[in-house]
């Protein structure tokens, strides 16, 4: 890889870029291709807007009050940092293991967001390039497209979606950004009525997600040959994987899986993290790029998210799930399913779980009980880890005696990502341009590419569903402008 | 990390497939789509994601998140 290129042309501009809250809105998803003197791709840039200082801002703010703070300026996926952040201040109340009643309502929120996240996820973002093909035109390739064409798949969409919103609105409120875990628990149980309101759908929600993962199966593989290669790498895999080497979301070890499908490290404890990862800064963007320290950053780059989890778990602990996990890794045969489309039928999997797994803790008893804070003795450090619907998530706190935060350190399922992304998109260039034009198909197809990882994507605020992109090449040397194109949100190209 | 920002919803046109609103992030309007959120009315708050409304905050809620953004640029500067 060349770096020669890896600075800033105007660093001021950058950083104004980051912070300003109106360009927080306004941006164009920007990708900077850089071509050699043959017109070969050699590199790749997403320019993601990232808020460096987060960290910083946290600091000096009591520790009780992080998981309702994360989850106020991170609204994408609140409930992801709400619970990641619990756990950590858990570990920070010396609390080591909840009450049973706490930790089933936690899961249960936690699943129930997964539904949601993944859920609106495919059917509103992602299936009308499916069903429609990536090159259809834009005023059908959306969700109303899908409601016309193939209305019952639209409707079970929403549906899923409503239903995981339900559960995490009877166990925090109303506000999405209300509360449900405090150091040590959770603040309220789940009342008799709330849980016989929810078990009344479960049964059709695990009907809707198996159809689910047909959908996303036969659409992947309607066209397989073509989907296998698009923005196709081969990768190492990262996850959170249960005591067993099951499927879990809420808690387990660190696994690491090379391309194929050799355990590269297993069972190692996530408060460990730092003497695994490290985290590359580059000029030209504050998203870093973390690796694994002992594989080194050109080789040690990893992917995260539902495609990592699917390849990594030996199985799944609900029956439906795992029959569609046994299909899943019978497609790939004897390594890890490496495509990067493939992230949709798995992350319906994931769909499927969540489902189950929501039924399952409905008929558990104990999920009404009302036994829900432990209290410890209080340490310094905490770190809570989850499997957030885009991936692995660590949350590290450092307190003081004054019960002020003395240091915060987040990596989110984007940033994991980041090289993989950016790689997907040289794959997506790389197959197709051919010279120096930039056409609008490569510039749907890094459209697609891009989606496939869900990232968070709140700065850009895409109208309808269409992302605002702006592409260009430049010579991998000099810097000098190629070419370029950009599409507004309206759809309309530029040069 | 990608931080949302609440935005304020100043109109909406039924008509549109899927229905649409104008949305103000700060100063800056966007046309968003507001099919899956219940019962929108202008003035709400809403986080978006990719083009997509997923969420409505009350207006306490909504001020105690810009007023956290505030501080936040506050502190950059």
């Amino acid at each position: 890889m060349d770096h020669s290129l890896d600075t800033a042309e105007n660093s001021e501009n950058l950083k104004r870029f980051v912070i300003e809250p109106v360009s927080r809105v306004e941006g164009h998803g920007k990708v900077t291709l850089l071509v050699d003197d043959n017109n070969q791709v050699q590199q790749c840039r997403l320019h993601i807007a990232e808020f460096r200082g987060f960290e910083r801002f946290i600091q000096g703010r009591p520790y009780w009050e992080i998981p309702i703070l994360v989850q106020r300026l991170c609204g994408i996926c609140p409930v992801s940092h709400h619970i990641a952040a619990g756990k950590a201040i858990d570990m920070i109340s010396g609390v080591t293991e909840l009450t049973e009643s706490a930790y089933k309502l936690r899961l249960l929120l936690h699943y129930g967001q997964t539904l949601q996240s993944h859920a609106l996820h495919f059917f509103h973002l992602s299936s009308p390039d499916f069903l429609f093909g990536f090159e259809s035109d834009l005023t059908n390739r959306n969700i109303v497209g899908v409601i016309q064409k193939h209305p019952e798949l639209a409707l079970q969409g929403v549906k899923l979606r409503k239903y995981g919103q339900e559960v995490i609105r009877v166990i925090c409120g109303k506000r999405i950004h209300g509360t449900g875990c405090i150091p040590g628990g959770m603040n309220k149980p789940l009342s008799r009525e709330d849980k016989h309101y929810l078990l009344g759908d479960t049964e059709q929600m695990v009907a809707w997600a198996e159809c689910a993962v047909k959908t996303a199966r036969d659409c992947y593989l309607a066209n397989e040959p073509f989907h296998k290669n698009f923005a196709g790498l081969r990768s190492n895999y990262l996850s959170l994987v249960g005591n067993n080497g099951e499927l879990d979301l809420y808690h387990g070890k660190l696994r690491l899986k090379d391309a194929n499908g050799n355990l590269l490290f297993d069972k190692k404890d996530y408060c460990d993290y730092q003497n695994l990862i490290q985290e590359e800064v580059k000029s030209w963007t504050y998203m870093k790029f973390p690796f694994i320290k002992t594989m080194g950053k050109e080789s040690g780059w990893y992917r995260t998210g539902p495609l990592a989890r699917v390849n990594n778990c030996d199985y799944i602990p609900t029956p439906l799930a795992e029959i569609a996990r046994q299909e899943f890794v019978a497609y790939g045969g004897k390594e890890p399913v490496h495509s990067t489309l493939a992230y949709h039928w798995a992350r319906m999997i994931e769909v499927l779980f969540s489902a189950e797994k929501i039924k399952q803790l409905l008929h558990d008893p104990m999920i009404t009980g009302t036994d829900l804070i432990v209290q410890g003795k209080r340490q310094s450090e905490g770190i809570g880890v989850v499997e957030a619907p885009r991936g692995t998530l660590f949350h590290h706190y450092q307190v003081g005696e004054d019960d002020l935060i003395t240091k915060a350190n987040l990596i989110v399922a984007t940033t994991h990502n980041n090289t993989a992304l950016n790689e997907s998109i040289r794959m997506v260039c790389s197959q197709q341009i051919n010279g120096r034009e930039i056409s609008e198909k490569v510039l749907n197809n890094i459209e697609v590419a891009i989606r496939a990882y869900d990232p968070c994507l709140s700065c850009a605020t895409h109208a309808i569903g269409r992302m605002p992109l702006k592409v260009e090449m430049r010579h991998q040397q000099s810097g000098e402008l190629i070419n370029r194109l950009s599409k507004d949100i309206d759809g309309t190209l530029h040069r | 990390m990608c931080l949302a920002i609440p935005g304020q919803v100043i109109s909406i046109n039924q008509s549109a497939k899927p229905i649409t609103a104008k949305v103000n992030f700060s100063g800056i309007i966007r046309e968003v789509v507001v099919e899956w959120i219940d019962q929108v009315a202008v003035n709400d708050y809403v986080i978006v994601h990719a083009g997509f409304a997923i969420s409505k905050l009350d207006q306490q809620a909504a001020f105690e998140t810009l007023q956290l953004f505030d501080q936040f640029d506050q502190q950059q500067e």
